[in-house]
């Protein structure tokens, strides 16, 4: 039998058999998954031991016939990601063992273990047509996953809204592998790679096609929709498994595979993929920073983290790729770790509302010490591993020359500490309420993943040079990179002045917002929120009227009455037109001018920026 | 610059600072000073222009620039009839005359120096002056909607001096000088550098807000509606021509920039302008406000002046600064007597107003004359600035733009002519049972400009010698 | 080499953060003027007559007559109300933040202007610059003050009476 049956074979075999596991057995349900996920963590480290020395497992079989295998080869990078989804099954079942909240113990260790073999598939396999098999059994199990968590009307519909923006994205998907396949004349990912396709006709429209799979599997954005909404209708440990870790881990993965291994891309993609990593960072910071739920503020973040990632593999340099796979298992470690966290809070408080909480520090010091550490990683402040997989995109953003795109970095990276800041202050330090005078600390099964986690990220930080030695250097060999510098190592220069001044900055601004809020923490990004023209777009979002989702499921009557109405429309043009035009456009000059001062200065601004732009294209700056 | 148009600017900035102190006391002497400054003024450029020596020489005597001139005598004679009207319009409105007429004629003196100056930097300094006398005439009464009126003024074209001054650097730096000469020798030697082209299309950003070209417009509707009604007329009759349509057009016609780099600039002015037009008369034809539809009116205007300005051709120039000219006359004679109504009807609300014409005939017949110059009727002024325009656009080839601004002008005709029936004509409505004309104090300004509109369009071959002679042939290369 | 120019540059600062810190708006508006004597004191050692010119008349002089005037006639009338004054304390925060990016970015280019003013000869002198070629500014400058006096006047007659 070969190894790389395992992590793929058992976890589905035992998430069947958890099925038929009568209800009235205690702990064994729980017992039965841990025991499979850490079985499947060791086989992972078997497989990666010798893909580090460049012998790789593979498994062939032959499936559909012409050309059209089974096969699954864990080389140096997908060997990494298994061990990463490994990693993270374990810890995610060893932390649901005590979470109360996260749907029957039935359905999710079920969808656990069959998510994790999926995601095992996925890493693993070699044949695109493999790869989209587990792809798209991933689906299947993300529906059920938040639809089983809990028994709302709420959850069922947050997770119809992830199945169908997956389930599009997957379509484009499929007509991209298969567009591919036709391409390249073969299936293997590896015999593309001996001869990469290259962006010209067709074969940007399939880079396209799979990369908007990748993206939303990452959860880019426009796709992000359904994670903020999933944190509010979803549980804890699902959090932390999915959107924070399998998702984004998949995501990149894929996203480094097709960016790197398969095509040549040129500048144009280059700049596209680095422009939707830096909207990414700043949309997503944004709509983070004014939350007033736990679980929901991380989600954005976790958005937000998606845009370095991107932006680190968008460089196309093997510094900033080498950050971006960097900041991937980085952030899987630290945002798993503060879902943890906020499950542990919800757990023991009862709610996640930042108005409700305060105080916590004392209650529960050793979720506060993880969520500190973690926090601090997400916010990349050295020397934990979040500012080293940072330092990295930023010097490979800068290698580009693009200098607009660190900005846009740093300042993410400013707005991320301000909401931890935020956060922080509001939960576990400001004045505790009456209500949680009783609020005692998590169970062991619930701190000791987010121990690990937390020293993940301590380890990851002070010994920047051991991932980077076993997992990131060979999963860039693995993609014919070869970075000119050095990938770990502390550097005191510009960037970390740079990260000073952002730290400072972050600090600054919370203060501001919090005298502003007059000492009540949770209110402390209210100067941002309500500011004048940025409080009308944060309205707009929060009413999701900036959802493609929701706007596309609330034209659907509308298109149907308008099928009806066409007809109509065509008497109309013979009767009434001239007049209500003249009406309309009165009108619409009448309720146009109304006054506002932001909506005036909106149009001023945007006006003289287009009249600069335009007369600066031709005889002005040029 | 000679001194002899230096005085057209200090005498009224003496006049301004001597008023506080003669009149502390009696307001009626603070009126008598400054209608007396602006009479003499006028005056003295009314003969400067149309001495006998200088018809008879077909003004080639004149030396000085005649854009300026014209300028010069269009602000006095503007300035006149609002001072004038003003001064029976006042009372009981709580407007301190002790410091009204002296910001008026302080605005009258930064208008002079607007139009005199000879180099950019002063020219953006009185325009400053200008916007801070003007916020506090917007405010003079003791109107809620004046104050409002003058911060959005402020507000708003704000944005407006950031790019003159950001205009004012880049051209310091890339040509080293203000001066219009020296600039326009640079220009016309063909050795411009794009970074001078760019400070100047800055510039031109900065005054086309002032100006209140569509989009940037916003604020004038709101400014003009809330300021107190003798300043909305000086507002809309002449200063943010004088703080804006000047510019541009000076800028367009000193610099023939849109011939030799920035053939794109002209192309953006001339679409600006055709937007006014459209936004500006869409917008008027459903106002309930009176002041509020000359407002957009007024937008729709200054569209045809910046169509002609982006065209740049000798023809185009001689339309756009007459009707520049045209606009001040006829926006002033529609303002006053908006305020003359309101005096008389206690209302400008139009649904509230009509049959007007039997109680006020002089204030109906005054707006008529105004309101039809405006639409282009001839044989009044208006006609002749918009056929120029017209036809010197069809010459250039845009034939577009010369198709649409007649069919627009037909437009302003029907605003116009709703206007005119809902508030003169028609039924009696009870404010009309109840008002009577009002005095002729408040007449004369209108009366005369409305005598200025018809001589101006009766004696057009005159003022078309005038234009060709000292602005086509000399400043238009 | 310590130069009187970075004590001058110092001064200007610290002259900037009072006039934005300080509680008084007199202190205040006095500050300020005291920045911009600096910042022309600043141009004009860098050869730049004209903008320390414009600098020294427009700020230093007019400007602070209008504040002045201003706060003269406020003081009378109103009690100074409470103000949330943390983003003011916030402000040497900031201005570490801006001297370390400064540091980052700035560095060569302040040698370079160094250089620039050491080696650089001095220009005509204020006078005659001011009043040989920007008479009509002048005038322009006149003719604010005047409008600027008319509107405090009249602006804050009709709040008195409104009142």
């Amino acid at each position: 039998m070969n190894l790389l049956s395992i992590p793929v074979l058992l976890p589905l075999a035992a998430g069947l058999l958890i099925l038929a596991i009568s209800d009235r057995t205690r702990w064994l349900r729980e017992l039965l998954a841990i025991g499979v996920t850490a079985v499947c963590f060791l086989a992972a480290l078997n497989a990666l031991a010798p893909a580090l020395l460049g012998q790789h497992y593979q498994l062939t079989l032959p499936w559909l016939g012409g050309g059209m295998d089974f096969s699954l080869k864990a080389d140096q990078l997908s060997a990494f990601l298994l061990l990463a989804v490994s990693f993270f099954s374990l810890l995610v079942s060893f932390y649901a063992f005590s979470f109360p909240d996260k749907g029957k113990a039935k359905w999710f260790y079920f969808n656990v273990l069959l998510t994790q073999s999926f995601a095992a598939g996925a890493a693993l396999a070699d044949s695109l047509l493999a790869l989209l098999f587990f792809w798209e059994g991933l689906l299947v199990f993300l529906y059920t996953f938040i639809a089983l968590s809990r028994d709302t009307a709420g959850s069922r519909a947050t997770a119809m809204k992830a199945f169908l923006i997956n389930g599009v994205t997957d379509l484009c998907l499929l007509l991209g592998i298969g567009l591919t396949a036709y391409l390249a004349g073969t299936m293997s990912m590896s015999e593309i790679s001996a001869e990469k396709l290259t962006l010209n006709g067709w074969g940007g429209l399939a880079y396209v096609l799979l990369l908007i799979g990748a993206l939303s599997k990452a959860g880019a954005i426009p796709f992000h929709t359904w994670i903020p909404d999933a944190a509010v209708d979803s549980s804890a440990p699902f959090m932390a498994y999915v959107p924070a870790a399998i998702d984004k881990l998949l995501g990149i993965y894929f996203l480094a595979r097709i960016s790197i291994y398969l095509f040549q891309l040129n500048g144009a993609m280059q700049l596209v993929l680095m422009t939707i990593g830096a909207l990414t960072i700043i949309i997503a910071v944004m709509m983070a920073f004014v939350q007033q739920d736990y679980k929901r503020l991380l989600s954005y973040h976790a958005v937000s983290q998606t845009g370095y990632m991107i932006l680190g593999i968008g460089t196309l340099n093997p510094i900033g790729i080498a950050g971006g796979l960097f900041h991937m298992i980085n952030h899987a470690s630290y945002k798993s770790c503060l879902f943890m966290t906020a499950g542990a809070v919800e757990r023991q408080a009862g709610t996640g509302d930042l108005g409700k909480l305060g105080g916590l520090f004392r209650a529960m010091p050793v979720t506060a010490v993880c969520f500190v550490i973690a926090a601090a990683a997400i916010s990349g402040i050295a020397p934990f591993n979040g500012f080293f997989s940072k330092e990295l995109i930023y010097k490979g953003t800068l290698e580009t020359g693009w200098l607009s795109f660190f900005i846009a970095a740093e300042v993410g990276s400013l707005l991320t500490l301000a909401s931890f800041l935020k956060l922080g202050h509001s939960v576990f330090f400001d004045k505790r309420p009456d209500e949680l005078k009783d609020v005692s600390e998590a169970p062991f099964s619930m701190l000791l993943p987010m121990l690990v986690l937390a020293a993940v990220c301590v380890v990851f930080g002070f010994g920047a040079a051991i991932p980077a030695a076993y997992l990131i250097g060979p999963a860039l060999d693995n993609l014919s990179l070869f970075p000119e510098h050095a990938l770990s190592g502390f550097h005191f220069d510009n960037l970390y002045l740079v990260s000073v001044i952002v730290i400072l900055g972050a600090v600054m601004n919370h203060v501001y917002g919090y005298s502003a809020a007059r000492g009540k923490a949770s209110k402390s990004s209210d100067h941002i929120h309500y500011a004048p023209v940025l409080g009308w777009l944060y309205a707009l979002a929060e009413k999701r009227f900036f959802d493609p989702y929701e706007q596309l499921m609330k034209r659907v009557p509308d298109f149907s009455a308008l099928l009806y109405k066409a007809d109509r429309f065509f008497d109309w043009l013979t009767d009434g037109l001239p007049v209500a035009a003249a009406g309309r456009l009165n009108d619409l000059s009448r309720r146009f001018h109304s006054g506002s001062y932001p909506a005036y200065m909106l149009l001023m601004g945007l006006a003289m920026t287009l009249f600069v732009l335009f007369t600066a294209n031709s005889g002005g700056i040029k | 610059m000679t001194i002899s148009l230096l005085q057209y600017m200090l005498i009224p900035l003496f006049s301004a600072l001597l008023i506080p102190f003669v009149a502390r006391r009696r307001g009626k002497l603070a009126e008598i000073f400054a209608n007396v400054t602006l009479l003499a003024g006028l005056i003295n450029i009314g003969w400067t222009l149309l001495s006998p020596a200088v018809l008879a020489s077909g003004f080639s005597v004149l030396a000085e620039d005649g854009f300026s001139l014209l300028m010069v005598l269009t602000i006095y004679l503007v300035g006149l009839c609002v001072s004038f009207f003003s001064a029976s319009y006042g009372q009981g409105r709580g407007v301190n005359t002790a410091y009204f007429y002296p910001l008026l004629l302080v605005s009258v003196a930064a208008m002079c120096g607007v139009v005199t100056s000879t180099d950019f930097f002063t020219l953006y300094i009185f325009v400053e002056v200008l916007a801070v006398a003007s916020f506090a005439l917007i405010t003079s009464d003791d109107g809620r909607e004046g104050v409002e009126g003058a911060i959005k003024y402020y507000l708003l074209t704000f944005p407006a001096s950031a790019a003159i001054m950001l205009g004012l650097a880049v051209m310091l730096l890339s040509a080293g000088t203000f001066s219009f000469d020296s600039i326009r020798i640079i220009v016309y030697s063909g050795a411009s550098a794009p970074a001078l082209v760019f400070s100047l299309s800055l510039l031109l950003l900065g005054f086309l807000v002032k100006s209140g070209v569509v989009p940037f417009h916003v604020w004038t509707p709101d400014a003009y509606q809330g300021a107190y009604a003798p300043v909305s007329a000086f507002l809309a009759g002449i200063v943010t021509k004088i703080s804006g349509v000047y510019a541009v057009v000076r800028i367009a016609m000193f610099l023939r920039l849109f011939e030799t780099g920035a053939f794109r600039l002209s192309e953006v002015l001339m679409f600006l302008g055709m937007v006014s037009i459209a936004v500006g008369a869409i917008a008027a034809m459903k106002q309930d406000d009176l002041k509020r539809m000359l407002a957009f009116s007024s937008v729709s205007q200054i569209g045809y002046i910046v169509l002609a300005a982006g065209l740049a051709t000798p023809l185009a120039f001689i339309g756009a600064v007459f009707h520049l000219f045209n606009h001040a006359t006829f926006k002033t004679v529609l303002f006053l007597n908006s305020a003359s109504l309101e005096k008389a009807a206690g209302t400008r609300d139009m649904t509230r107003l009509g049959g007007m014409e039997h109680p006020m005939p002089w204030t109906s017949w005054t707006s008529v004359i105004a309101m039809l110059s405006t639409a282009g009727i001839p044989p009044l002024s208006g006609f002749w600035s918009k056929l120029i325009i017209i036809i010197a656009l069809w010459d250039a080839g845009a034939v577009t733009y010369a198709v649409l601004a007649l069919l627009f002008s037909a437009l302003t005709l029907a605003y116009f002519l709703i206007m005119q029936r809902r508030i003169f004509f028609g039924k009696k409505s009870p404010a009309a049972e109840t008002a009577s004309e009002v005095s002729p104090a408040l007449l004369a300004p209108a009366v005369l400009m409305s005598a200025v509109i018809v001589a101006a369009g009766l004696l057009f071959p005159y003022f078309f010698s005038y234009l060709a002679e000292t602005i086509a042939s000399r400043m238009v290369l | 080499m310590i130069e009187y120019r970075e004590f001058l540059y110092l001064a200007v600062t610290l002259c900037a953060l009072a006039a934005v810190m300080s509680r008084n708006m007199l202190t205040a508006a006095i500050s300020l003027a005291a920045t911009s004597i600096g910042v022309a004191l600043v141009l004009f050692d860098f050869r730049a007559p004209w903008a320390a010119v414009f600098e020294l008349s427009v700020c230093a002089g007019l400007i602070t007559v209008l504040f002045i005037s201003a706060v003269s006639l406020l003081r009378k009338e109103e009690p100074f109300f409470a103000e949330d004054r943390t983003r003011f304390r916030l402000l040497p925060v900031f201005a570490l933040i801006v001297a370390i990016g400064g540091w980052i970015a700035g560095w060569p280019f302040f040698e370079a202007l160094a250089d620039y003013a050491r080696f650089g000869a001095r220009g005509q002198s204020l006078g005659s610059m001011l009043w040989e070629s920007r008479r009509m500014d002048l005038l322009g400058q006149i003719a604010m003050l005047a409008a600027g006096v008319l509107v405090i006047n009249s602006v804050f007659a009709a709040k008195k009476a409104g009142k």
